[in-house]
């Protein structure tokens, strides 16, 4: 078989040619996200024209389709269009976003995705129009916002936590919330509604599955951290025990109900006796007021009171949720698509009318400081929620959300549930879990005095592991 | 000898295989009913209990909201032109390349080449699909038509399919006569193998029509503006995150698969054909 | 040219040869062409980045085997695999047995109005599911659906049976069904015909020999027609177990993989984890490792086949 040979190597280079041509022509250029966002920002314009796609959802959007005819009438030559309908958002608008086409000129994002969509530098600069806000917005969010100084994305709604409570609970088993100062009170508290009530009460809601808000709710209040200033994994820290040992605290004594958040009997406890309190954000006022109309039964009397701290003069506040709004930078359209950005959420008139549409709660400082948060809500017994929720709301801690806070998030889920449904075990629970989100998210480890201290440290330390 | 059976006990069993075979077959038809059922019923209408097995009155509403609201004719034209574009493309790479791997079995590497190309149906789609759409993002292909009819216009299975017919129905002797005349290669193609391939042109170009003309995966990916989206894409974004008008999908429904039923049901053989022939290759 | 006088060597008559049949390289080129930019490129890539950590829009950076690592722990893949197993024996088996059913009613020499039957069968095929499996949304809807009117209808004739209305698509496991019932409705078609053609490959002879020696129907079918059906059984079941794990369209339309992740299988969690969080490097070692595993499984059926047909 002597053409067997030359057969073989003939065909084999002209494929090997052919294959390298079509790697050569389309190696791909990991950094040319970066060199987009270099040229691309807002060029306000004095009187900007044109047709403004916003993509949102739920409520949120309802309230900005309320709001478009106000703006429209700020500037006649602006169109926008909120659409909301079509299913898979978050995919199509990934999809635009890496294609570069097809994105809309203002798209809402949850606040804790953003450090990972202004990561993908897909979006627009907005610093040379949007810096002269970050004072009125509360520390926390703006930064979660910002990316090596600029502003990619401007927070909208926050969502400052309290607890949700039964009025008429509380006054059968003689509770007074104005007692409860410290998550010690409150667990005590839960203990006597449980006894009295013979078995029959809970005080809240809290399932094996969904410790995770409990806990990002309680690191807050104690300046404890995911992630440090730069990046690296803080988690195993004594603010992170302390959290958790909260939460074992509430577990051990009995007071939790061990139902999973959104899920038919969590709903179905906001009308019957099982639970007597929720501890959560604002916005879940909203989801309280429809769902007691939909079930029958008697309706519970409603309350609100702050949030516990940890310890006695500690901080009462922390923030679950909240959106922001960004223009990606393939908008077509920025100084329209910013005036409307800016008139939603920069000003008293765009935040308070969406307040008092839909409920949102305004992260524009100086709209919680107007007296439409004083306002008694007759469905709170005639109680100022807003101004409550409002309270303290620039000390709300920050929490580095960097672009791997979803995938690290969903390991500390993980980890969280199997800590409950595995008997609690806590020692090392930290360590493993850096160890874990270290290995998966190839991020280094802070070393434990870093996290420890929240201070930043000079880099290339070692990591130090806890001596045994 | 026949086992006994009576002729009434024959066709008292056939009698009843065939109503429950009609049955069954009603009950695999009641979809399609309701599909064309609801597309003429307003919203409340689709969602009364007991369901109306008749609109009661039929409204065309649903037709107009779907004009007038999303770009139904423009996502028709899509259509037509991205599945009308891979069918043409699909089956002139794929005859192509038939007739070539049929009619020169005296080329060098000619079975190799041919197991080469078997071979590549192993590979499963879900491997390429992100490479793939980086390729699309590369060439500027995406939201355009040539991402969508490019891509497996070439597939193994037709060449293949191809290859089979023209070798078993197009004699040697013709295509023999027709060089010594002077035509060329290219000529022989087309005025000879072409003509004699045309009942397999045809099943091969109604299993790519329907899978062109269904595809939602790669068209929901790949398809980013309203303008250039196919109707399956269209009819699956009007599921909305609060409210679903189902009165425009189920309209929008029909008109996206009514132009395949009836392609089906005028060239039934030649895509039962085509189904058959992917069998017997294994 | 002119022949040359010196004798030539094996390379240069490969080199005629391969110039003298240029048209075949020609016309088989496209293929090649589109294969290497859509298949080999695509492949080959893929495998690469099954060791790196990226989102498609921002820098690369390798994991090395950190990705492998993630698939251990991952929750969400060992669900998907258990909804497709479960969804796979949830419809292929009714499947395959009614396709055969309706392939041997439509065999029969008997019956009238075969092309209807056909027709009726096959024409799930070749909707769009898009459309389908809305419409099937409908159906199952547990408040207005028809399927759960009939079943409360039934119920009222009889009561004995307890029939309840079935919550199809708000249901962990009954998602799962609503999902198996839409498939088996689209495929039994396509199997039907496969079976057909099976069928009748199966010389007439064997049966009138049999019927000679006094075998009834039950006879006939166990010893003639289900061993000799066997390849096709075979290729048909291969076929719903390919569909079963990469089945994208009737889940993503229907149930979109919910409630919560009871009805995704291994195609819808690849395509979210690839389009929807963009992990393209996770996505791309999920989707090499199942690929292996079918490929391996694949072959350890075939190779079982052929002994066994060896040996009959």
């Amino acid at each position: 078989m002597n053409n067997r040979k030359p057969n073989g190597l003939v065909s084999g280079l002209i494929i090997g040619c052919v294959i390298a041509s079509v790697f050569w022509l389309l190696r791909t250029s990991p950094h040319s996200g970066a060199a987009e966002s270099q040229t691309n920002f807002v060029v306000p314009a004095a009187h900007p024209e044109g047709k403004v796609t916003v993509w949102s959802w739920n409520i949120a959007a309802k309230s900005l389709q309320h709001l478009a005819p106000q703006f429209e009438r700020t500037q006649p030559a602006v169109k926008v269009d909120v659409d909301m309908t079509g299913a898979r958002m978050q995919t199509r608008l990934m999809l635009s976003l890496a294609a570069g086409v097809g994105a809309p000129d203002v798209s809402q994002f949850e606040l804790t995705d953003a450090p990972r969509y202004i990561a993908t530098g897909k979006l627009t600069d907005l610093t040379s129009v949007a810096e002269r806000y970050r004072s009125r917005f509360p520390a926390s969010l703006w930064d979660n916002c910002t990316r090596n100084g600029r502003v990619y994305a401007i927070p909208w709604d926050i969502g400052p936590c309290g607890v949700f409570y039964k009025r008429d609970l509380f006054q059968r088993y003689g509770i007074d919330p104005a007692k409860i100062e410290t998550w010690d009170d409150y667990i005590a508290a839960g203990k006597t509604i449980f006894q009295r009530s013979g078995g029959r009460t809970k005080m809240l809601p809290l399932g094996s599955n969904s410790l995770r808000p409990m806990f990002e709710m309680l690191i807050q209040q104690n300046g404890g951290q995911v992630f440090d200033d730069q990046g690296r994994i803080a988690i195993n820290s004594p603010q992170a025990r302390q959290a958790l040992a909260v939460i074992q605290k509430m577990r051990a004594a009995g007071i939790c109900s061990d139902i999973a958040l959104w899920s038919q009997e969590f709903l179905a406890g906001l009308n019957d006796e099982s639970i007597a309190t929720y501890p959560i954000a604002v916005w879940f006022a909203g989801t309280i007021k429809d769902t007691v109309k939909d079930f029958a039964g008697k309706k519970a009397d409603w309350g609100v009171f702050r949030l516990p701290a940890i310890t006695p003069g500690g901080l009462h506040v922390a923030n679950l949720g909240g959106s922001v709004l960004v223009i990606p930078a393939q908008c077509r359209n920025k100084a329209a698509a910013w005036a409307f950005v800016e008139y939603a959420l920069c000003t008293n008139a765009g935040q308070l009318e969406q307040y008092k549409s839909m409920s949102l709660f305004p992260a524009y400082l100086p709209a919680l400081e107007t007296p439409v948060l004083d306002e008694p809500d007759p469905f709170f017994g005639g109680q100022k929620t807003g101004r409550l929720f409002a309270t303290d709301v620039t000390k709300i801690s920050r929490l580095n959300r960097t672009p791997a806070w979803g995938e690290a998030i969903r390991y500390l889920d993980q980890e969280l549930s199997r800590w409950a449904a595995g008997g609690m075990q806590s020692d090392g629970f930290f360590e493993n879990l850096a160890l874990k989100m270290h290995r998966r998210l190839d991020l280094p480890i802070a070393p434990p005095a870093v996290a420890a201290n929240l201070a930043p440290q000079s880099p290339g330390e070692p990591i130090r592991r806890r001596p045994q | 000898m026949r086992p006994q059976r009576t002729p009434l006990q024959r066709t008292i069993g056939r009698t009843c295989l065939t109503i429950v075979l009609s049955l069954l077959a009603l009950i695999f038809l009641f979809p399609f009913y309701w599909l064309f059922v609801s597309a003429f019923k307003t919203q409340a209408q689709i969602f009364t209990v007991p369901p109306d097995w008749l609109p009661h009155p039929a409204t065309v509403r649903n037709f107009v909201d779907l004009y007038r609201e999303t770009d139904l004719p423009r996502a028709l034209l899509n259509s037509v032109v991205i599945s009308g574009g891979h069918v043409l493309l699909s089956l002139f790479l794929c005859s192509l390349a038939g007739y070539a791997f049929a009619k020169f079995p005296q080329a060098p590497g000619h079975s190799k080449l041919f197991a080469f190309v078997l071979g590549t149906m192993m590979i499963p789609g879900a491997v390429t699909l992100i490479p793939t759409f980086l390729v699309m993002v590369k060439l500027h292909w995406i939201n355009t038509y040539w991402a969508m009819i490019i891509p497996g216009a070439a597939g193994a299975f037709g060449i293949f399919w191809m290859r089979q017919y023209i070798g078993a129905n197009v004699p040697d002797d013709l295509i023999h006569a027709a060089r010594i005349d002077g035509c060329g290669e290219f000529g022989i193609y087309w005025r000879i193998v072409l003509p004699i391939a045309k009942p397999a042109l045809a099943a091969l170009g109604i299993m790519q029509l329907i899978s062109s003309w269904n595809n939602l995966m790669w068209a929901f990916i790949v398809l980013r503006t309203r303008d250039m989206l196919t109707l399956p894409v269209v009819i699956y974004l009007l599921q909305g995150e609060m409210r679903t008008p189902y009165g425009m999908l189920m309209a929008g429904g029909l008109l996206t698969a009514l132009p395949l039923v009836l392609a089906f049901l005028l060239f039934q053989k030649q895509f039962i054909s085509g189904i058959t022939a992917g069998a017997i290759k294994q | 040219m002119s022949a040359p006088v010196l004798p030539r060597t094996p390379r240069q008559r490969l080199r005629s040869e391969m110039w003298r049949h240029r048209h075949f390289y020609l016309f088989i080129s496209p293929f090649f062409l589109l294969f290497a930019v859509f298949g080999l490129y695509p492949l080959l890539f893929s495998l690469y980045l099954s060791f790196v950590k990226w989102d498609g829009m921002t820098a690369m950076q390798w994991v090395g085997w950190a990705n492998f690592l993630s698939m251990l722990d991952d929750e969400i893949l060992r669900r998907a695999v258990e909804n497709t197993l479960l969804i796979g024996m949830l419809y292929v088996p009714p499947m395959l047995i009614l396709a055969f059913l309706f392939a041997q009613a439509l065999n029969a020499q008997w019956l009238k109005l075969r092309a209807l039957y056909r027709a009726a069968f096959f024409l799930p095929c070749v909707t769009p599911m898009a459309v389908i499996a809305v419409v099937f949304g409908l159906i199952f809807s547990a408040e207005k659906g028809v399927l759960n009117f009939v079943l409360l209808q039934l119920n009222r004739a009889l009561p004995f049976l307890h029939l309840q209305p079935i919550p199809w698509l708000t249901n962990e496991s009954w998602s799962k069904v609503a999902v198996a019932i839409l498939v088996i409705w689209r495929w039994t078609g396509y199997n039907m015909i496969l079976m057909l053609a099976g069928l009748q490959g199966i010389p007439a002879d064997y049966y009138e020999a049999a019927m000679v020696d006094g075998a009834n129907g039950f006879q006939r079918m166990r010893h003639i027609t289900l061993p000799l059906m066997r390849p096709t059984f075979r290729f048909c079941g291969l076929l719903s177990l390919l569909g079963t794990i990469y089945m994208f369209d009737e889940i993503f339309v229907l149930t979109s993989g919910g409630p919560g992740t009871s009805s995704t299988n291994v195609g819808l969690y690849l395509f979210n984890i690839s389009f929807n969080d963009f992990r393209f490097g996770y996505a791309s070692c999920v989707g090499y490792t199942i690929a292996t595993f079918v490929f391996i499984g694949t072959l350890i059926l075939q190779r079982r086949n052929r002994r066994e047909e060896g040996s009959v």
